[in-house]
């Protein structure tokens, strides 16, 4: 082989290389989804859960810090093989590499029910953090649970919600959907509504699970419905918005600039926030047809969180990396703060107003982002940071 | 950048997506049979280029062996070879250049548009340059090979890998592994088949580094695509047993023949322009190399 030809190859081979590793890093996430994050109640205190990949944690709303483990023999903290104090995270490491996307459910005092996205739910001693059974479904779970009246009800991430007995687990009902479940099912009444990705809104009769009626909005809905003046209020991934009766019957539709993945918010003079993936937030008059009031760009990037109304503002949080506070009347930015690195926040947001159950003295609103060094950022209504999960 | 290439392969898929009876197996076959089509030409200026860096190879050699001690002029002479014989020596890694980011680019546009999680679906929603292609989404991921059958053969998960999805399905694997190596052993045949025409008797010697390489290349591709398809999304495999087979028509003889009437000048068999040189002067004047006599059996 040559001199040049020697070059010739082993240049060739560099730019194989290359490619290749340019080409893995702008391949697709191999992550299936956002953090979760919610309240829970448990003796009476409320604190934060999250679930997000491996872990599943149980934070308290004062610092972000995940809540220690007490004895309930000693009532001393419990600690760990190394001697230092337990926290309440339930590790998938632990559980056969079980990765979270769904928020746990307090059953009791005791016992939590944490659905792992492998399509198990586990059984938690939520004392102990402890598993103390595990149950396997018939399918992969990656939108939070519901529970009410003593049943469970679990979407599926490829298709259908089963209705569970909290007794014995044993499966009620199964309702079969042609395409994934990847947001809570709403009750309204006796009814269930469960959207769905295969393009419908379904309305299920609780108690048997049979389909009271189902209406094609177009393209997917990925999000659980507002219920707000005795009508739903939902987007799809149509370029959609629309506002639905409560047998199924659609009343009125807005255009939006891309799809709609969040749940959208109302204030109390029955304005609807919504915003969309092409980062745009639009302001509609549930009182006059949805009738825009204003729709402007907001962000660089998509908003996929549903927005909060809150007082005089309204508070997106964008994939941009940035939290935007927003002037209600005709939506100008007036407030806007860069959670530190940029990272994707996609996360569902999470307004929390003082209250003794949560020991806090101001609001706070909690943003969810991708980044593992700061999953939950803490900010005051003011746009001041106040904490920040891991720290 | 990336996006400039991969967002209109995956609004492209979408497309063919709705005018294929929203088969997507079918729309990624017909996408990966037009992009594999259309920089055909690029294949065949990178296989031109190589057969003349080949043909000039024992001249390189002989301007190598005379000026061993005086690296300038070897530069001169070796320049001026280049240029009679109007050979670049990058000029294969050009096309090469062009053509991964668009065969790589494709193979990202066929995970992105099987979306099947929220990260995948929520990245989706920047990438559909059509209006109205919104409503396809998700692209069907369900798949039965032939319907007709579905008691035997269980619908297919596109977006998962063989080993979640019904047996029959890890064929898929072995089916890319074959024609990886099929398309590998044609590539290396076609390439030496080049080397003994155009060689001279003394060069009739295995090309050491270069031709071990590629004995290696044909055993450890097949193996490490083969592995891929057990790990990666059933949708990939289609996608890879597919560009497989229109390497093989590309590199076969039949078929170099119609693509090259399709896209490419005759080729010339024109002896490569020898050099004469002087002892002081590097580069005098040039002759044409006399075309050497196929030897009698």
């Amino acid at each position: 082989m040559s001199g040049m030809n020697r070059r010739q190859f082993s240049l060739a081979i560099c730019l194989v290389l290359a490619m290749l590793a340019v080409s893995g890093c702008v391949g697709a996430r191999m992550g299936v989804s956002w953090p979760a994050v919610g309240l829970i109640t448990a003796n009476g205190e409320q604190n934060i859960a999250l679930a997000y990949n491996n872990d599943v944690a149980i934070l308290s709303p004062v610092n972000g810090a995940p809540l220690r483990l007490i004895s309930p023999v000693t009532g001393q903290a419990m600690l760990d093989n190394e001697n230092n104090p337990r926290s309440w995270i339930l590790h998938g490491s632990d559980n056969e590499g079980a990765q979270f996307y769904s928020l746990p459910i307090v059953i009791d005092a005791e016992t939590m029910i944490v659905a792992a996205n492998s399509g198990v739910l586990l059984l938690v001693d939520s004392v102990l953090l402890e598993v103390k059974q595990s149950i396997p479904l018939p399918d992969k779970i990656v939108a939070s649970m519901l529970v009410a009246d003593g049943v469970l009800y679990v979407p599926y991430q490829n298709g259908g919600l089963s209705a569970l007995s909290l007794e014995d687990f044993r499966e009620i009902w199964r309702f079969p959907t042609e395409e994934g479940v990847w947001a809570t099912p709403l009750l309204v009444g006796d009814m269930i509504i469960v959207p769905s990705i295969d393009h419908n809104l379904y309305a299920l009769d609780r108690g048997s699970g049979h389909r009271l009626w189902s209406v094609d909005l177009g393209g997917s809905v990925a999000s659980t419905p507002l219920l707000a003046n005795d009508r739903l209020y939902v987007g799809s991934f149509n370029k959609s918005f629309f506002e639905i009766s409560l047998d199924g019957r659609i009343l009125n539709r807005y255009e939006t600039q891309n799809w709609v993945w969040g749940t959208p918010a109302i204030d109390e003079n029955g304005i609807i926030y919504v915003a969309d993936l092409s980062g745009f937030v639009h302001a509609l008059d549930s009182e006059r047809n949805l009738a825009e009031i204003w729709s402007n760009q907001i962000a660089e990037r998509g908003i996929r969180a549903g927005p909060l109304a809150y007082m005089e503002r309204v508070i997106v949080a964008s994939r941009d990396g940035k939290v935007y506070w927003l002037d209600k009347r005709d939506g100008v930015p007036i407030n806007v703060r860069e959670v530190d690195g940029l990272p994707e926040l996609l996360g569902d947001m999470l307004l929390l107003l003082p209250s003794d159950s949560l020991k806090i003295d101001q609001p706070l609103l909690i943003v969810t982002s991708v980044h593992d060094s700061r999953l939950l950022i803490a900010f005051e209504v003011d746009g001041r940071q106040n904490w920040v999960y891991p720290r | 950048m990336w996006d400039l290439i991969l967002n209109p392969f995956v609004t492209i898929l979408a497309w063919l997506y709705a005018a294929l009876n929203q088969d997507i197996v079918l729309a990624i076959v017909v996408l990966t049979v037009i992009i594999r089509f259309l920089t055909y030409p690029l294949l065949a200026k990178q296989q031109e280029s190589s057969r003349k860096m080949q043909q000039i190879q024992p001249q390189l050699k002989k301007l190598q062996e005379k000026y061993k001690n005086d690296k300038e002029k070897l530069s001169q002479a070796q320049m001026k070879l280049y240029r009679e014989n109007k050979v670049n020596p990058v000029g294969g890694c050009f096309p090469m250049v062009i053509q991964f980011p668009i065969l790589i680019g494709l193979y990202q546009a066929i995970f992105f548009a099987l979306a099947a999680t929220p990260f995948q679906l929520v990245d989706l929603s920047e990438r559909l340059l059509i209006p109205g292609l919104d409503s396809l989404i998700p692209l069907q991921r369900m798949w039965t090979p032939i319907p007709q059958l579905a008691s035997i053969l269980p619908e297919l998960d596109l977006t998962l890998a063989p080993t979640e999805n019904p047996h029959y399905s890890l064929l898929l694997p072995l089916l890319v592994l074959v024609t990886t190596w099929a398309q590998q052993k044609l590539t290396m045949m076609t390439t030496k088949q080049k080397t003994d025409k155009d060689d001279d008797d003394e060069d009739d010697k295995p090309r050491g580094g270069q031709a071990q390489m590629m004995q290696s290349m044909t055993t450890i591709m097949p193996i490490m695509f083969g592995f891929f398809s057990m790990t990666f999304s059933v949708g990939l495999s289609i996608y890879f047993v597919t560009s497989n087979l229109i390497g093989i028509v590309q590199y076969s003889p039949q078929g170099r023949n119609v693509l090259d009437k399709l896209f490419r000048k005759k080729q010339t068999d024109d002896a490569p322009v020898e050099i004469i040189f002087e002892e002081d002067e590097p580069v005098k004047k040039t002759r044409k190399r006399r075309k050497k006599k196929p030897r009698k059996k």
